[in-house]
């Protein structure tokens, strides 16, 4: 059994990064005219696609609104075509139930919810590729969605996956990577305060490696913050070009 | 900064059809080059090691080189090698993790002049595979690329040499590039190192086995074996329960039928088996060897079979034994093999009288492992009559379920066979024990020291360390002329009355830092080894003999020693004593070091010293183990006074690691121990008449009792081997006239401590343990294997003759005195050959005549005929 060599001797992942390096990120604000805000990205070869509708009134029973706050409405899809097998159906799983639970704590501790009283957001994500940290892309499309929609937010959520692989943690694991099997963290951090919105783990990781997964991840998040930092300053400026005259 | 691309694969599903997978591959404009001449160092950022800057040229192998020819490129001689990705990654994926771990750690070992460049994310040498390429192609045409880049690279100073086996490729990229050049291997090895005969040896043998295997895989023979299953299957049966894993144990007497497999970790709780499981016969064992971690079915209980407990020589191969076995144990057969633990092996070539027997093909050569517990080797040699007076070294390349024997090849000699030089180096490669002398990197770590330039503490260090030479009475209690003195002494009164004992032990960390080359060099050596008559060190001498006779840091509690043994005695009888003691101790498996983090605080005891925890730390000259406790007390101590810590400590997976590297190393040092010391007692013996030399005469205590004969311990010369009351032919031993012992008809019975054997004349002899009795010793000489000592009772009385005259000899003594002899006789030996050599040479120069006998000496010998023929005529 010839496995994988994760991490080369030399300090190469699969893909020809290093431990700490991302994946190559682009991404687009304002893709479609008529939601309240959308934004696309692409980190690697993960492709999601975020659209946002709101604040609006409720939807459907009105027992749900809340009396001091907004409604934070989050709904995880993935194409039938973005894994290497074909999916059955494209949401309403589980695992997209659970996904968009955890996009909804997530901006639920974002979004500066309590300014809307009464009201609902909408964040869909839809992921049309997908070859590992899917949660990090969703989360860092609907980011861009929700600062596209105006959406008065504390701080950009920027997420990022770590690894851990031969006692050195690995940032932005790709497809490859999270299928060896290895324990894999999922963060959400709020760049600015340091703060963190989501965490997440499902293998087993020893408590002394856990601080060194954690900041690699941490430090990949903030590299996404500078990323999508120069994107959104980029859409005003055009926005800006195009309104100005 | 990095450059995105896209790599399409096709891979195979399991169930068959073809998948398209995208994946990402990132290029960088800086790749470590590793190369001295490098011309911009500082884009490279090189760590870990530099190719040497004085080459005339860097080699690059083609995939297929690296491949077929590893073994070669691990010579040190060859130098300025540089292993391509593409070719590294084409051995992991084709030639399996063994190979690959093999480069790995050729990469890794400072002392091999050898880098790998990653040439496939260097955005200069990427080059995609294009649609219908193939694989082959496109690693050469990767390869390539990235030897010319190097060549710019390095200013084009440094002429590269890429080695191919591809024709067309040498046709294609020969003369493309200046400064570039591409030859075949051979060519290679020819033109550049046409003196390293090794070398071409041992491509010539590759390159035979390879031929053989190809010739062999096309014509189809019957099958010798059942076929292995696949990995999952396995793996999926390991899980289930229906297989077992464990590592394969060949029982050394009965090589032919009884192997071992002694269970691993979970599987023994979960299948209820408490002892190991019986493989019987070689079609069960199904192509595994010794050491290897193998997958075993279990047997229906009716096929269940017991161990026999007769003693017996290696020679009588799948002979029945009349013995009735003991009671039958689980026994299965190997269905798969997880790892292959497949090392250097010492081989004998069987004799020119063997070789024509053996007929068939000459150049196919079975040949004898020294180890009995390997089966033979199918070797492909022309050389077979010029090595068959020489241990060699030869590599298994694989087993084919069709072949009764595995194949391989021939890598280096060794030595003559019964040249003690040869047979100590032989001991050495079968414990795995490579004992290279130390390289200049490793010795220019090491302090100066010599007499013009003593070395001196330096101030810095004197005033962190507190100095006893002066307050305390420091003392060695090693024995005089002992070379590595590692710690001491110190006794003082204190104030209250009550005496204070310092123990002192050498600093070795302070001159062996963490990681340095002398660290990685002990690490892989764990410990020194003591032969019978030398030893081979941890540490360069230096260190061990001169430096570190007691910097003195650390103090250290006193030590008590549990001698729970002590009440085993017998007054009237000290060698009994001695015997007692020995097999006590024997019986408990031996002491492992493990790592603290890996088991739970109960497990920590110590049988032995019958203690709740225990290490030592006072050789970390000759120990390894005791290098990484100064590393922990150290940093222990750092922390107690909040000083930061230098090196970074071992993590438990490293330690656990390390500790089973250091356990393995310290068996393989009481093995190779242990067979020196036999080999120094056959030489001894060696040149005896047993029935003469009255020193083959000796006084013997039994001290086991098997069914066919008994165990005897020799005190004089240290000696333990088995006598036969029972010999081959069905005779039993029994008492003649004059209390001398003669083999005659009859049957033997075995009891708890006693066997007696009764004639059909109605005689009868009985042995107690613990009896004494003379045995005379004689050696059975073996062309492949060691020698052994052969034991026969000669009488059932004690040997006191001589025993008042040695009483004052203690074993020790003449144990040294053995070894004396021994190498005194083998000096003589060589010397002598040398001069016979020198002889015939200067003949040579004198007469111009060819070695050996010429036509002239011929002549002349019938001419002298002639003159006794006609002599003789006149004497008529």
């Amino acid at each position: 059994m010839a496995g994988l060599e994760l991490l080369s001797d030399q300090g190469y992942r699969v893909d020809g990064r290093r431990a700490g390096e991302l994946r190559k990120i682009q991404a687009r604000m304002g893709v479609f005219a008529q939601a309240d805000g959308s934004a696309y990205i692409e980190q690697g070869n993960t492709k999601a696609l975020a659209v946002v509708y709101g604040p609006h009134e409720i939807r459907g029973s009105r027992s749900r609104a809340l009396p001091d706050r907004a409604l934070v409405n989050c709904q995880y899809s993935s194409a039938t075509f973005s894994t290497g097998e074909r999916k059955r159906r494209p949401h309403g799983d589980r695992k997209s139930c659970e996904m968009g639970l955890q996009l909804r704590q997530t901006f639920e501790a974002a979004i500066l919810t309590q300014l809307h009283p009464r009201s609902q957001i909408d964040i869909y994500v839809q992921v049309l590729q997908a070859d590992g940290g899917t949660y990090a892309a969703c989360v860092n499309a609907a980011t861009l969605a929700v600062l596209d929609a105006g959406i008065p937010m504390r701080d950009f959520v920027c997420a990022c996956s770590a690894g851990f692989v031969d006692g050195t943690a690995l940032a932005d694991l790709s497809h490859v990577e999270e299928a060896a099997g290895g324990p894999q963290l999922a963060l959400a951090l709020l760049p600015a305060s340091g703060q963190i919105a989501l965490l997440e783990m499902d293998a087993r990781l020893h408590e002394d490696h856990l601080e060194c997964v954690l900041e690699a991840a941490a430090q990949a998040a903030r590299d996404v913050h500078t990323l999508l930092d120069r994107v959104v300053r980029q859409h005003v400026h055009e926005a800006s070009i195009l309104l100005g005259d | 900064m990095l450059q995105k691309q896209e790599k399409v694969l096709l891979l195979r599903t399991f169930r068959g059809r073809t998948l398209r997978i995208v994946r990402e591959h990132y290029l960088r404009a800086c790749v470590p080059c590793h190369s001295p001449l490098c011309a911009r160092p500082a884009a490279c950022s090189h760590d870990g090691k530099l190719l040497s800057s004085d080459l005339t040229h860097y080699v690059i192998p083609d995939w297929k080189v690296v491949q077929d020819y590893l073994e070669i490129f691990e010579f040190p001689e060859l130098k300025g090698i540089i292993f391509m990705q593409t070719a590294c990654q084409a051995v992991q994926h084709q030639r399996g993790r063994r190979q690959y771990n093999k480069l790995r750690s050729l990469l890794r070992d400072a002392r091999h002049d050898c880098i790998l460049f990653a040439n496939e994310f260097q955005e200069l040498c990427y080059l995609p595979r294009e649609r219908g390429e193939a694989l082959e192609k496109w690693q050469t045409r990767s390869i390539y690329k990235a030897a010319v880049w190097y060549y710019h690279h390095c200013g084009d100073r440094v002429p590269i040499v890429m080695v191919t086996e591809d024709a067309e490729a040498i046709q294609k990229y020969g003369s493309e590039t200046q400064g570039v050049f591409v030859i075949s291997f051979k060519d290679y090895l020819d033109n550049f190192w046409p003196d390293l005969k090794a070398a071409h040896e041992l491509c010539e043998s590759i390159l035979q086995s390879r031929r053989e295997r190809e010739s062999e895989s096309q014509e189809s023979h019957g099958r010798e074996y059942s076929e292995h299953l696949p990995l999952e299957v396995l793996e999926a049966g390991i899980k289930s329960g229906r297989y077992v894993q464990g590592t394969l144990n060949v029982n050394k007497h009965r090589a032919q039928t009884e192997a071992f497999v002694r269970l691993q970790g979970a599987s023994s709780k979960d299948s209820g088996l408490t002892s190991d499981i019986l493989i019987h016969g070689t079609k069960a064992r199904n192509r595994a060897i010794h050491g290897d971690v193998v997958v075993v079915e279990l047997l229906p209980k009716g096929e269940w079979k017991g161990r026999t407990g007769a003693l017996c020589d290696n020679d009588s191969e799948d002979k029945t034994s009349s013995e009735a076995p003991s009671e039958p144990m689980p026994t299965g057969r190997v269905v798969g093999i997880l790892q292959k633990n497949w090392r250097d092996y010492v081989v004998t070539f069987p004799s020119k009288e063997e070789v024509q027997s053996q007929g068939r093909n000459p150049q196919k050569i079975l040949v004898t492992p020294w180890d009995y517990r390997i089966p033979k080797i199918r070797i492909s040699t022309q050389q077979a009559e010029t090595l068959q007076d020489f241990r060699v070294i030869v590599r298994i390349d694989s087993w084919e379920s069709t072949s009764v024997y595995p194949n391989g090849h021939f890598v280096c000699v060794l030595g003559r066979i019964g040249d003690l030089e040869g047979e100590i180096a032989t001991i050495l490669v079968e414990n795995s024990i490579s004992v290279v002398p130390f390289s200049e990197a490793q010795l220019c770590e090491m302090p100066v020291n010599t007499p013009e330039k003593p070395w001196k503490v330096s101030p810095e260090e004197e005033r962190k360390r507190r100095d006893l030479r002066r307050t305390h009475l420091v003392f060695s209690i090693d024995p005089k002329g002992c070379e590595d003195v590692d710690d001491a002494l110190s006794v003082r009164t204190l104030n209250n009355g009550n005496l204070e004992l310092g123990v002192h032990i050498a600093d070795v960390t302070h001159f062996v830092a963490l990681n340095s080359y002398t660290d990685v060099e002990a690490r892989t050596r764990a410990t020194t080894y003591y032969l019978a008559d030398r030893r081979y060190d941890m540490l360069p001498s230096v260190l061990s003999a001169d430096l570190c006779s007691l910097l003195g840091g650390v103090d250290s509690s006193n030590k008590t020693l549990a001698d729970s043994l002590d009440k085993a005695e017998d007054p009237s009888d000290p060698i009994v004593n001695q015997l007692l003691r020995s097999m006590a101790t024997q019986a408990m498996s031996n002491a492992l070091y493990f790592s603290t983090g890996s088991c739970t605080e109960k497990e920590f005891h110590h049988y032995g010293l019958a203690l709740d925890k225990y290490t030592h730390f006072t050789s970390p000259i000759r120990r390894y183990s005791d290098i990484v406790v100064h590393r922990l007390l150290m940093a222990a101590i750092s922390k107690d006074k909040k000083m930061e810590i230098k090196e970074n400590l071992l993590s438990n997976k490293d330690l656990e690691e390390l500790c089973r590297h250091i356990n393995n190393r310290n068996r393989a040092a009481q093995h190779s121990q242990k067979q020196s010391t036999e080999l120094f007692q056959c030489m001894y013996f060696k040149d005896k008449d047993p029935d003469t030399e009255e020193r083959c005469i000796s006084d013997g205590v039994i001290y086991s009792i098997r069914t066919n004969g008994v165990l005897v311990f020799i005190p004089r010369f240290g000696i333990k081997g088995a006598a036969y009351l029972k010999n081959k032919d069905g005779l039993v031993m029994c008492c003649g006239p004059d209390s001398r012992l003669e083999w005659k008809p009859g049957s033997l019975q075995r009891f708890q401590d006693k066997i007696t054997s009764t004639t059909t004349g109605g005689e009868s002899l009985t042995l107690h343990l613990f009896d004494h009795v003379t045995v005379r010793i004689s050696v059975q000489a073996s062309r492949c294997h060691a020698d052994t000592i052969g034991l026969e009772i000669i009488s059932s009385k004690p040997y006191r003759v001589q025993s008042s005259e040695l009483s004052h000899l203690s074993p020790l003594v003449l144990k040294s005195e053995l070894v004396r002899d021994v190498t005194r006789c083998a000096e003589e030996a060589q010397l002598a050959q040398e001069g016979q050599v020198d002889g015939i040479r200067e003949e040579y120069q004198e007469y111009r005549q060819t070695k050996g006998r010429s036509l002239y000496v011929l002549l002349e010998e019938i001419r002298d005929l002639a003159l006794l023929d006609v002599s003789g005529d006149y004497g008529i």
